[in-house]
């Protein structure tokens, strides 16, 4: 018997996100099918790729990430040369310095680097917040206001600040919204009921539904993601239909696998392609799951990536 | 699964304000009452407006206009014995929200509004009844079958034809309830889609007690698999009910926020 072919159709899809302005300005989501699934209709936009760099400068990077970024001494060369790396379609700023349990820089502080890097570039810019929702709560509101009119994603919207957070960026600043949960299906979608009422629209929303790295209970960040995806797709289900956007490199590059010298774990060989190895499978695997887009940090993952998703779009 | 579908009923010549506002073409109590439907959750809207032997053409044609341009083509159920008046309103039917559905064929007199469905790419609600109601499950399945047949035979999708059961009233029929709920699982069974008056089971009850007796219908009912009913989407307990159990039956994904939606 030869083999009928029978694509599944969804009348839905994920909404289309558009980040930045201008001839860089990148799309994301759109997308009627499962990940990949090309066999059942075309892929309006294929996944994106942001580069992460952080307000701490090349300090908390691995060495091999330090090496593609050598001879940058400000955070404008940095995120220049964020910019032109290759496969990456966006800069992501991580303010981690912020953290009051770890550097604590201030607000005006961190808004300097903000703008700093938002001046160096003119492809799109993402920012993730300290991790902390209180300083989150004050530092994101004016991330979003010194960025007035460069439709970015700020990021670190989370269920203790969204109302902060969410009326800055999403309403007050017309940013677009990244709404944090963590291997929470539930939790993703009230985020998204009640950041929309708030007044922001569906449309400038992206989902961090969490991720962890591969080994680390990764099973669970698939289920969250591929229920998401379904919900969206064959429940139309408006609230779960954000595109996804998943920082992997945050969590890879802090894993032993990751970290650990090779002199002290001479069996294991080579730190940096270890490195580069867990962030390239958490990365695959979550976009095989559901995510529109995953922020790397090392040139080799960006460029493994990238390759990949021309491969199968 | 896909969410129950609600047909909102308030829009019914037997209410005398919709009547006079139908009669004099008086857009202000229809869209009111039309708003407060969409707002409690409706998806469907239904749209009786009676025999209209003399104008119902017009008639309809003026009803669905009104409420599909002031409600974003929202999608209608067109209640009327009046053929003409249903084809009249197909033809300005805008399809973007949904099908029109023919509300309603049966076994008997009425078994031609099926053909009307199939000619028109309608979905059509499917009396299990002939000349009066059946009198138990043997002959339910059976009109059931017949129009299944025929509708199938015209080209229709099965999934165009939403069976209804007739529910029945309690204080006098309380006997027969089982046998509705049976009739449900069956269709459900089948893979047929289902729907019906629900609130015909409080008929004649007091007025608090209605929404109590049709919320717990609605989920004994969604239990054996009806996928849609015409109600009152005003009873806030009835679609609190409904919201709840679509949640129960994997439907929608839970969120806290979930009966606001």
């Amino acid at each position: 018997m030869p083999f009928n072919q029978k694509p599944q159709k969804f009348n839905a899809k994920i909404n289309t996100v558009t980040v930045g302005t201008g001839d860089k300005a990148v799309t994301i989501g759109g997308n009627s099918t499962f990940p990949f699934y090309t066999f059942d209709a075309p892929t309006e936009n294929r996944p994106k790729i942001g580069v992460e760099i952080t307000d701490m400068g090349l300090d908390e990077f691995a060495p091999g990430i330090k090496a593609y970024y050598e001879g940058c001494t400000t955070m404008a060369e940095i995120a220049k040369k964020a910019a032109a790396m290759e496969g990456g379609d966006f800069v992501v700023l991580n303010l981690d310095g912020g953290d009051p349990n770890g550097v604590n820089k201030s607000t005006e502080e961190l808004i300097a680097v903000v703008k700093e890097v938002a001046e160096a570039i003119d492809c799109p810019l993402v920012v993730e917040g300290c991790k902390n929702v209180e300083k989150d709560a004050e530092l994101l509101p004016k991330v979003a206001e010194a960025l007035q009119g460069r439709n970015v994603i700020v990021m670190s919207e989370k269920e203790e600040n969204y109302k902060a957070i969410g009326a800055a960026a999403g309403l007050a600043y017309n940013q677009i919204v990244g709404a944090e949960s963590a291997d929470d299906i539930n939790l993703a979608k009230q985020l998204n009921v009640v950041t929309t009422q708030l007044g922001v629209d569906a449309k400038k929303i992206v989902m961090n539904v969490g991720t962890a790295t591969v080994g680390y209970g990764y099973e669970y960040v698939v289920s969250t993601m591929d229920r998401i995806k379904g919900a969206a797709l064959s429940q139309n289900d408006n609230m779960l239909q954000m595109p996804i956007i998943t920082p992997v490199s945050s969590e890879t590059w802090g894993v032993k696998e990751s970290v650990a010298t090779e002199e002290d774990m001479p069996e294991w060989g080579s730190e940096d392609e270890r490195g580069i190895n867990m962030e390239v499978m958490t990365a695959a695997a979550d976009l095989a799951a559901g995510s529109d887009a995953v922020i790397l940090r090392h040139p080799q993952s960006v460029k493994t990536i990238a390759k990949m998703i021309d491969a199968l779009v | 699964m896909a969410k129950f579908i609600t047909i909102g009923e308030r829009l019914s010549t037997t209410a005398p304000s919709v009547n006079k506002a139908f009669t004099e073409r008086d857009p202000e109590p229809i869209l009111k009452r039309a708003k407060q439907q969409l707002d409690a959750g409706a998806v469907y809207l239904d749209v009786n407006i009676g025999p209209a032997e003399n104008d119902g053409e017009d008639l309809m044609k003026w009803a669905v206009k009104l409420l599909q341009e002031n409600f974003d083509n929202v999608p209608l159920a067109l209640d009327t014995s009046n053929k003409k008046a249903i084809e009249a309103g197909i033809s300005v039917y805008n399809r973007s929200k949904g099908k029109p559905i023919v509300n309603s064929a049966d076994a008997g007199g009425r078994i031609e509004n099926i053909d009307l469905a199939a000619a028109n790419d309608a979905i059509v609600i499917a009396l299990c009844s002939a000349d009066g109601i059946a009198a138990d499950n043997d002959e339910r399945m059976m009109h059931c079958q017949n129009m299944l047949e025929r509708g199938m035979g015209l080209g229709m999708d099965p999934s165009d034809l939403w069976f209804d059961p007739l529910f029945l009233v309690v204080k006098g029929m309380q006997e027969k309830q089982m046998e509705v709920l049976e009739a449900i699982k069956m269709f459900s069974d089948m893979g047929l889609n289902s729907t019906g008056g629900l609130s015909n089971n409080s008929n004649g009850m007091p007025k608090n007690i209605r929404p109590i007796m049709d919320s717990a219908l609605v989920a004994m009912a969604m239990m054996q698999g009806l996928t849609s009913a015409i109600v009152n989407p005003n009873d806030l307990r009835l679609m609190e009910t409904i919201k709840s159990c679509d949640v129960f039956k994997g439907n929608t994904l839970y969120a806290d926020s979930y009966l606001e939606l």
